[in-house]
């Protein structure tokens, strides 16, 4: 995935956590845009024609729809322009390609571009999705459900707890400077002081512009029901920035950390 | 004689008339930013989670 995993279990066997890291590489694999053999990279290809899509490419289109609209357009897949013009081309552990703004514009509000039916989905020619954070925020989900009633995954920073943790109070996880114990909730972190470069530019695209997020906070960290949700979340607050980040967090979330600018 | 309590008081209300003015002109002149960033770093937790001395396992961020 480009990121750092780890799986937290009790009572699960050593074959049973191979088979988890062998379930998160396949399917990143696949979800991967970085690849253009990956099932996203074909249907980003498909140029406005339907597709046939797997169960869990056609759950991730649908997930990303449902954050457009929780985040009133602000969670948007449909950056991927954006990314490739900021320099965001490859994995960031190749560094950053140079960048070239003078051509971005705002993403296409996803509904209009992007249908999904059962089995199928249609992406509209001209437009690329990344479905990045995303991807964490669900499989992290669909692997704690596989892993049993006490397990902590962690797929890139996106987490989802399940079960009292290894002393029955719950999962200590570090929230910004904090630890707090996470059961039965999941948390993310939106952040662009790690995965920045040049001159502001980062990975977080704010599609009402194009151009990399500048809401005047810098990090937001997510306690929320699930993984998923916490991404939206963090996601949402971040790009929204500090006049709508409280209110919208408070509605949406368990605990919310804001670092301003 | 009663020409300097009136003195005094018109004095005062003088300066307390000025500063209300200028009381008054710095405070338009200095409009809130409603963009203005929060400081510090504000963590709100519900009643759902529960924050802890322990040693975390893992974090948030990613790497």
């Amino acid at each position: 995935m480009g990121t750092s995993c780890s799986l937290f279990a009790a009572g699960l066997s050593t074959i049973e956590l191979l088979k988890a890291e062998f379930w998160v590489r396949a399917l990143a694999a696949r979800l991967t845009r970085f690849d253009e053999r990956s099932e996203l990279a074909r249907f980003n290809r498909s140029a406005g024609a339907w597709v046939p899509v797997s169960a869990e490419l056609e759950a991730l289109l649908r997930e990303s729809l449902r954050a457009h609209e929780v985040s009133g357009g602000l969670v948007n897949v449909a950056v991927l322009p954006s990314m490739l013009a900021v320099g965001y081309t490859r994995p960031l552990s190749h560094g950053p390609t140079a960048a070239a703004l003078e051509a971005v514009h705002p993403a296409p509000l996803l509904p209009s571009v992007l249908e999904v039916e059962l089995g199928r989905a249609l992406l509209a020619s001209g437009v690329g999705i990344d479905l990045g954070g995303i991807a964490k925020g669900w499989m992290a989900d669909r692997l704690s459900e596989r892993l049993g009633a006490n397990v902590l995954v962690n797929l890139g920073g996106d987490l989802r707890a399940r079960g009292d943790g290894p002393a029955g109070a719950g999962w200590p996880v570090s929230l910004g400077d904090a630890t707090i114990l996470l059961s039965g909730h999941g948390a993310a972190t939106s952040s662009v002081l790690r995965r920045r470069w040049g001159d502001g530019l980062h990975h977080l695209i704010d599609p009402r512009t194009g151009r990399p997020a500048s809401s005047g906070l810098v990090e937001v960290s997510v306690v929320a029901a699930a993984a998923v949700d916490a991404e939206i979340v963090a996601k949402t607050a971040l790009i929204g920035g500090p006049e709508l980040a409280p209110t919208f967090c408070a509605a949406h979330a368990d605990a919310w950390r804001l670092v301003p600018a | 004689m009663q020409l300097r309590p009136l003195l005094l008081k018109a004095g005062a209300t003088a300066i307390t008339l000025g500063a209300t003015l200028l009381s008054a002109l710095y405070v338009t002149a200095h409009v809130k930013n409603p963009s203005a960033p929060l400081r510090p770093s504000v963590l709100n937790i519900s009643a759902s989670v529960q924050p802890s001395n322990v040693q975390p396992v893992t974090s948030t961020y990613a790497s």
